[in-house]
């Protein structure tokens, strides 16, 4: 049997080149739509994973801060353990390049005479050559000269750095200078690090980034049999509730939790196009099986098992299987070093701070994506292969009518799809909406049942079709005869057409929520950040004699300063604690500077709420509020340096600035009760008259050379806007792929189509129809499925939207989003939808048109 | 100018090597059929009856020798004007039926005039009244796959009459009936071809129906000789 596999694979792979060449790759796209986000996802978390290794690989523990830094008195504390065998400080920045705005550092400060093998100590193996003669020299400079640091020979390379050269970079609005002082390679001992990581001492790192006597870490090796279980719980009690002692692993998964919706959002996306695949080839494989029943009749007559004939069907989908595997993994690859870029701006954007600067291809997402192209070849072939064997061979060797048997089958199918969708509804209402993941589960169930309306949908939409010429009326007919090929094609795109319109709606409505959402609180006229605000929030200061400046610059009326810090709930839960300095003077003419005038409330009232931060209370964001199930009236309890603070809620916020926690409170409660430092930012409210673009220009001009980012409002809600459409940059890629597929789909269809009704084209032909009516009737049969699918795609498209915004989006990212109609983007997309369903037309048209009217044969029609 | 609708002069048609070895399947064959005439055509298998036929509808061009149907010299044609030629002056009747199951046998009646752009209206009227003349007209809306060998035989005469052809060219047109029936169709197609005034040129193996034509011609071996005039 398998010699007969591999010679009716060889013949069919001749006759059907094409056809399999189709097939294989709507596999391959599936398997890369897989790949690319997997390679994504695991390239999103080896970012901090290459971090965390590169810089404490060989702790067993490291003690980080509920608060961003940590006072370095606590260092003793940790050598008194009885099980530690070493402890060293970290000191880290994330320092923006000057006039490379995409361009950070992550420095770290270590102590150059640690108890552990640091990187720097490598630069006699890595370095160059004068480090290489005299590896200590390089140690010596590391202490005395001023901004020394080691980066990364890559980054050297990329920047065109060398020994020697000063890099201009910035931390806030303090600038600094740092000098190349060595070249290490870390990728010798940590292959994931970082191409912008770099070191240099830690007290120079503290004196350059101006938090002297403080650390961000302190990373701990355990003495040989201790239990760091023990250990951790012992040095938690020792340090107090202001910090957490975690393994290097327990970081990991805390990151892991932080991208888990982002992850899982991408993955659903991209399981769609495996899904629309298996389409594909259920299309293909039962077109192949339609044609060659005869053989398998003979083979059932010759003796051959149901099984063997099921062995052989499933056995020609395995390779075809294979070898979309074998081009989609390759293909998948390199979609996810297209996309690097946009998913490592969402990264740093909204998540962390490390970026993807690099991709790697695991086996273990090789794995899965062998694993989804090969499942998916044999669940879209189980169907027709199943149907195959279970036909008794007299059946086999007589003409089958298969479409006539789906059509007297859509009666019974879309009464499954009702009690399908029923039943999922009833769990989701009743059981599934409280599970996390129910919200996926409910939308699985909803695309299972929209195949399944696809033969009625099909057949009466077809049905009511009156041909009265040679023209789209005979398409449909043409579609409604052969329900049981076109049937997937169809289903295909609503598949399709479903996401590509529940994104597209959930998209829409997202950006014009965020718009109406800026309107109300992006008031203030200018804004000022610093470079490397963007990327930390945390420490990136503005000097006060900047803000001084500020305040005095004609035409403005009022300087809001805020700070950004990120904070731990005692739950362990991070928020993003925003510090707003509130001032009492109402400002004539100028209303939008009043705060309660721009807190979009989503409980709670605006002048209540503001009395209520200025006497010590919180407001907190949508996405805290449902994730903590907080409300107005319940205590917000975060980790501060000296244990737990319990803020009350005085109200809640709509927020889109993060998809984690977000608080507000007064300035001074977050320079009391967590961490005295300078605002991260500041918002000008000009004058009434005040030309914004001219004074942003001539803030620029007169802090040239400062690592300041001046913004007017304009420019500001512009970048925001940017930031958004670029967070969705990745799944346009996936609706791209999704679509190609369902295209291939129409194309795999017609082709089969145009083999299998030869006699009826030939008729066609032979009754006077020119070639370019065969053309047309086919391109006609294309853009007719479009139109099917998008018909049931609308409707699945809406559902999938409704479900998007309402449920997972709530669940997932907490945010509110109001529902909106994009009716320009989604009429663009219908027309794409239509475009490239006749596109995929053309191929099979241009052989239907080759149809001859003299080959009419006895078994034809 | 002569009033034949198809004129065949030296036709001669050679099978190239790759199909049937360099078979000359058409030797030489002159041929003439007049409006309203009725001509039988006989021969063994593969004598070249119905590579005649697609010679004659312009689905075949000959390697030698002229074909003109209704004045126009179908061997200069191009495929897209014999195409052109054929759905105009030609209706085509075949052994098989070839009815297109997925349409009623209105529909299926209809299909030429869909593909010459006639009025829809129109096309229905005129299939509905042919269906009726057949004495299908009840079942103008029923599908075609409840229909026996007889009744789709008559759909496609029907077909085949549907724009008023000046030659009905039909290929064994009772081969896949039985006798009975295949007589009444021949009666039916002899009946509405002269009734509307065209040409026929029929194949078919029966004497008996060769003999109801107003000529009968044979094929031997590529060759066409006079049969017994009716």
């Amino acid at each position: 049997m398998i010699s007969y596999l591999r010679r009716g694979l060889a013949q069919h792979l001749r006759h059907s080149r094409t056809l399999l060449a189709l097939t294989v790759l709507g596999v391959a796209l599936g398997v890369a739509s897989v790949v690319a986000i997997q390679t994504l996802n695991q390239g999103s978390l080896l970012a901090f994973d290459g971090s965390v290794r590169a810089i404490s690989g060989q702790a067993d523990l490291s003690v980080t801060g509920t608060l961003p830094t940590l006072p370095e008195s606590l260092l003793p504390v940790v050598l008194g353990d009885r099980d530690v065998a070493g402890a060293w400080p970290l000191v880290r920045a994330n320092v923006a390049v000057t006039g490379r705005p995409d361009l950070n550092l992550d420095i770290i400060g270590f102590d150059v005479f640690a108890p552990v093998r640091y990187p720097l100590q490598d630069v006699a193996a890595t370095g160059d050559d004068a480090a290489r003669r005299d590896p200590f020299a390089s140690l010596h400079q590391a202490l005395v000269q001023p901004g020394w640091v080691a980066i990364t020979p890559e980054l050297a390379a990329q920047e065109g750095w060398r020994v020697g050269d000063v890099i201009r970079a910035s931390s806030g609005s303090r600038a600094v200078d740092l000098t190349v002082g060595a070249l290490v390679d870390f990728r010798r001992f940590e292959p994931l690090a970082p191409r912008r990581l770099a070191v240099m001492d830690i007290a120079q790192a503290q004196e350059l980034f101006g938090r002297p006597g403080r650390i961000q870490q302190v990373d701990v090796v355990l003495r040989k049999g201790a239990d760091a279980a023990d250990a951790a719980a012992r040095l938690q009690a020792a340090l107090g509730p202001g910090v957490r002692v975690q393994t290097p692993e327990q970081r990991r998964q805390d990151a892991s939790a932080l991208l888990a919706a982002f992850r899982l959002n991408l993955t659903a996306l991209s399981l769609i196009s495996v899904f629309v695949g298996v389409f594909l080839v259920l299309t293909a494989v039962q077109a192949s099986l339609v044609r060659r029943r005869r053989e398998f009749g003979l083979l059932r007559s010759l003796g051959a098992t149901r099984a063997q004939v099921m062995g052989l069907v499933l056995g020609e989908a395995a390779a075809l299987g294979a070898l979309g595997v074998a081009l989609g993994i390759p293909l998948g690859w390199l979609a996810a070093r297209h996309n690097l870029q946009a998913v490592s701006a969402t990264l740093t954007s909204i998540y962390v701070t490390e970026g993807i600067d690099r991709l790697t291809l695991p086996a273990p997402v090789v794995a899965l994506g062998a694993a989804v192209g090969m499942l998916g070849a044999l669940a879209g072939a189980a169907l027709p292969a199943w149907d195959l064997a279970r036909r008794d061979p007299l059946r086999l060797l007589s003409p089958l009518s298969v479409h006539e048997a789906a059509g007297r089958a859509a009666g019974r199918l879309a009464l499954a799809a009702g009690a399908l969708a029923a039943a999922g509804s009833l769990w989701f209402f009743t059981l599934g909406r409280e599970m996390r993941l129910g919200g996926f589960l409910y939308g699985l169930v909803m695309m299972l049942a929209l195949p399944l309306l696809v033969p009625l949908v099909v057949r009466t939409a077809c049905g009511w079709a009156r041909p009265g010429r040679f023209g789209p009326a005979l398409s449909l007919r043409n579609l409604q005869a052969r329900l049981q090929a076109t049937g997937f094609a169809v289903a295909a795109l609503a598949i399709t057409v479903s996401m590509m319109f529940g994104i597209t709606i959930l998209v829409g409505s997202f950006r014009q929520t965020l718009v109406t959402w800026l309107d109300v609180t992006i008031r203030a006229d200018v804004y000022i950040s610093s470079e490397s605000w963007q990327r930390t929030g945390n420490d990136a200061f503005l000097d006060p004699a900047l803000l001084d400046t500020l305040r005095a610059w004609p035409g403005v009326v009022s300087l809001e300063e805020q700070r950004r810090l990120r904070v731990l709930a005692v739950d362990g839960r991070p928020v993003w604690l925003n510090g707003l300095r509130l001032t009492d003077r109402p400002l004539p003419g100028v209303p939008q500077a009043d705060l309660a005038g721009r807190l979009p409330m989503m409980a709670g009232e605006p002048r209540a709420a503001v009395a209520a931060l200025r006497a010590g209370s919180v407001l907190i964001g949508e996405p805290l509020a449902r994730k903590a199930r907080l409300g107005v009236g319940d205590t917000l309890r975060l980790a501060g340096p000296a244990g737990a603070v319990a803020l009350p809620i005085a109200g809640v916020t709509y927020d889109y600035t993060s998809e984690g926690g977000t608080a507000f409170v007064a300035m001074d409660v977050l320079n009391a009760r967590f961490d005295a430092a300078p605002p991260n930012n500041a918002a000008l409210f000009l004058a009434p008259g005040t030309d914004v673009e001219r004074t942003v220009d001539a803030l620029k001009n007169a802090l040239a050379g400062r690592p300041l980012v001046i913004r007017s409002n304009r420019t500001l809600r512009a970048e925001v806007l940017a930031v958004f459409d670029q967070t969705f940059a990745v799944t346009r890629t996936l609706q791209a792929m999704a679509l190609l597929i369902a295209a291939l789909g129409v194309s795999v269809t017609l082709l089969i189509q145009a083999h299998e009704r030869a006699g009826e084209l030939a008729l066609l032909r032979a009754l006077g129809a020119t070639r370019r009516q065969v053309f047309g009737l086919f391109l006609g049969e294309g853009a007719a499925m479009g139109a099917l699918g998008l018909l049931l795609g609308l409707g699945g498209g809406l559902g999938l939207a409704a479900l998007l915004i309402l449920v997972i989006n709530r669940t997932w990212f907490g945010w509110t989003i109001r529902p909106a109609w994009p009716g320009t983007a989604l009429a663009g997309q219908a027309l794409v939808v239509l475009a490239v369903a006749a596109l995929a037309a053309v191929y099979p048209a241009s052989r239907a048109r080759l149809a001859r009217p003299g080959q009419l044969t006895r078994d034809d029609l | 100018m002569t009033d034949d609708i198809l004129q065949l002069e030296s036709v001669t048609m050679t099978w190239d090597a790759g199909e049937s070895g360099g078979r000359t399947v058409l030797d030489g064959v002159d041929l003439a059929l007049a409006r309203g005439q009725a001509v039988a055509l006989v021969g063994r298998s593969g004598s070249g009856k119905s590579t005649l036929l697609h010679v004659a509808a312009g689905i075949a061009v000959p390697t030698a020798g002229r074909v003109r149907l209704a004045g126009h010299d179908l061997s200069v044609a191009g495929e897209e004007a014999r195409t052109r030629l054929r759905r105009e002056h030609v209706g085509l009747v075949f052994q098989f039926f070839h009815l297109l199951p997925h349409l009623s046998l209105r529909e299926n009646v209809a299909v030429p005039g869909w593909i010459a752009g006639d009025d829809g209206g129109r096309t229905r009227r005129r299939a509905d009244d042919l269906l009726a003349r057949v004495g299908l007209g009840d079942r103008a809306g029923d599908a075609v796959g409840r229909l026996s060998g007889g009744e789709m035989q008559r759909v496609a005469l029907c077909r085949a009459l549907l724009r008023g052809p000046a030659l009905v060219l039909a290929d064994e047109p009772t081969g896949s009936l039985d006798d009975r029936t295949g007589r009444e169709v021949m009666d039916l197609l002899l009946e509405l071809t002269r009734a509307e005034g065209g040409a026929l040129l029929y194949v078919t193996h029966s004497p008996e129906l060769a003999a109801r034509a107003d000529r009968t011609w044979r094929l031997v071996d590529g060759r066409l000789l006079p049969g017994a005039a009716a």
